[in-house]
């Protein structure tokens, strides 16, 4: 899509944007404009997080890393838009090149163009991690600010108007803004209305050292989902030490067929470390579900190997607790990666569980003990893994770990599922 | 990603202080005006009607802020289309030059390039 401005913006070239060094400069710094606002408007537009639409991307996580490289490659052709047209100009006289960048404050068409511009770099600095690892709130709160950024930058396009023939330029720019505003439209007026789904706490267990797990009653409609999906909670409670009216992404560890709703935090962050005492009675809303980590109806058809670390047990608890509801059996080995037996959350329920699947294996991996996982240490747990399914979620490095793994033992790459927990 | 996208973020602000630098460093607007009076005045005349005689895109004078200018040889690079240009050749072509035709000026860089094709000033 982010070709379809590029393809107009060449049928209005002609011979003279490419006689000299400085109209091909010229060129070139127009063109990057073009496709940075194009990157930058799709990126928004995938924002909008309308739930079953991050299924083509293959689940929510893999779709923000496909928002997150858009976002990436806008701002790094945005930032050298204005430089390539400012050494264009400076063909012309010494000076123009400064009066490029800098012209009187009446032309407002490049003022909105830089504001836009500051704007993101200030919203995608903790982005991309300039200033040390951002906190969530943080990060978010100023994420809000692109909002205005893609204001600016159509404010900016519309009234210079001519980086594509006729009204073109126009219309393109329109359609392209109708999906950006559409998206974050949804997000701000629509998904609050109609996408989030009123619950109530009924219970929070201590699974372990900061990992709760709560439970939510349906004030109206039961949420629909697979196991392993995620939702974005969000809390409605003053007396949260944070994250009160936050959205937060957290995985659903119930089986589908339960009445209530079961999500388990680790504390990770402020929010995350308050919502461990939210008090029975607290209101929240449920968004989603989001993710296509297990095929949806949970069967497994062929023998699958699952690879585990840490709070990344969640989503297989979910389906494990859910083919033990089917009454289904598998050929399933699940290698559980932990730091030391203290933090294995819900180890008790995953010994027992293992005990009543039929046909379901379960190893734990000690890293204080062996250190990180490796391919030896998979090879004996699970000798047959290179004819499964390979199913991973953990920290991103085991996550890269186990992938490396598996795929020279032989699992070719589209029989390796993986879900990250870290977004960043 | 993070490092190339942190590298081109430093790279571009270096780039827009060296921009800046050279601008502070370089000769003053001042110098640059009063040069442009010099020229200005050794220049040869021409009336609006001398101008009128020259209105083909083969053949286009435009007057310009009391400047005039011989732009046949920059009509076929000039980015829109020449009929664009056609209707201000022959004429005092300010508001052309300033508004574009939809109250745009036109860049710091279309005004130093009009330059080159300066002829002469605009007289009574």
């Amino acid at each position: 899509m982010a070709l379809l401005p590029v393809g107009f913006f060449a049928a209005g070239l002609g011979a003279p944007d490419f006689t000299s060094a400085s109209a091909v400069l010229n060129l070139l710094g127009r063109l990057a404009g073009v496709v940075g606002l194009a990157l930058l408007l799709l990126a928004a537009a995938l924002s909008a997080r309308v739930p079953g639409v991050d299924l083509p991307f293959g689940g929510l996580t893999k779709l923000w890393r496909t928002h997150h490289l858009l976002g990436a490659g806008s701002l790094l052709l945005l930032l050298v838009h204005p430089l390539l047209l400012a050494f264009a100009a400076s063909a012309w006289g010494q000076g123009l090149a400064f009066g490029t960048l800098f012209p009187p404050l009446s032309d407002r068409a490049t003022w909105a163009g830089w504001l836009a511009l500051l704007l993101m770099m200030v919203f995608l600095a903790p982005s991309f991690a300039f200033f040390g690892a951002p906190k969530y709130e943080r990060w978010k709160r100023l994420h809000s600010l692109a909002g205005p950024a893609v204001i600016l930058a159509l404010i900016h396009t519309f009234l210079l108007s001519r980086t594509m023939p006729g009204p073109t330029d126009t219309i393109i720019w329109s359609l392209f803004a109708l999906l950006g505003v559409g998206a974050v439209g949804w997000r701000l007026v629509f998904s609050r209305r109609i996408g989030r789904l009123p619950y109530t706490v009924t219970r929070v267990d201590t699974v372990a050292d900061g990992v709760a797990e709560l439970s939510l009653k349906p004030d109206r409609d039961h949420l629909r989902y697979s196991a392993g999906n995620f939702v974005y909670l969000t809390p409605f409670d003053t007396g949260l030490a944070a994250g009160h009216r936050e959205e937060h992404p957290y995985t659903l560890s119930s089986s589908p067929l339960e009445p209530e709703l079961r999500i388990a935090i680790k504390a990770l962050g402020d929010a995350s470390r308050a919502i461990q005492t939210i008090p029975v009675g607290t209101p929240v809303t449920v968004e989603g579900p989001y993710g296509c980590f297990f095929p949806p109806d949970s069967k497994a058809r062929t023998a699958e190997l699952w690879v585990a670390g840490g709070v990344g047990i969640t989503p297989f608890l979910a389906r494990m607790r859910h083919l033990r509801a089917l009454g289904e059996g598998g050929d399933i080995h699940l290698v559980y990666a932990v730091q030391d037996e203290s933090r294995a959350v819900y180890a008790g329920e995953l010994r027992q569980l293992a005990a009543e699947i039929p046909g379901f294996a379960l190893t734990f991996h000690y890293f204080f003990q062996e250190g990180p996982v490796t391919a030896p240490f998979l090879g004996t747990a699970c000798p047959d893994l290179a004819r499964r399914e390979v199913y991973i979620c953990g920290p991103l490095a085991l996550n890269q770990l186990v992938r490396d793994h598996v795929y020279r033992a032989g699992v070719s790459a589209d029989h390796i599922h993986s879900e990250e927990f870290e977004l960043l | 990603m993070k490092k190339v996208v942190f590298a081109t973020f430093v790279a571009f602000w270096s780039s827009v202080a060296t921009i800046a630098t050279l601008h502070a460093m370089g000769p003053g607007e001042t110098a640059a005006a009063a040069a442009d009076t010099t020229k200005a005045d050794a220049a040869p005349g021409y009336t609006l009607e001398q101008v009128a005689q020259h209105a083909t895109l083969d053949n286009c004078w435009m007057a310009v802020e009391g400047i005039v200018y011989d732009i046949s040889a920059y009509v076929p690079k000039h980015p829109t289309p020449a009929f664009v240009l056609e209707q201000w050749c022959g004429k005092e072509a300010t508001e052309g030059m300033r508004t574009k035709g939809y109250g745009r000026d036109h860049s710091p860089a279309a005004w130093a390039m009009i330059e080159e094709y300066r002829v002469g000033v605009l007289v009574e």
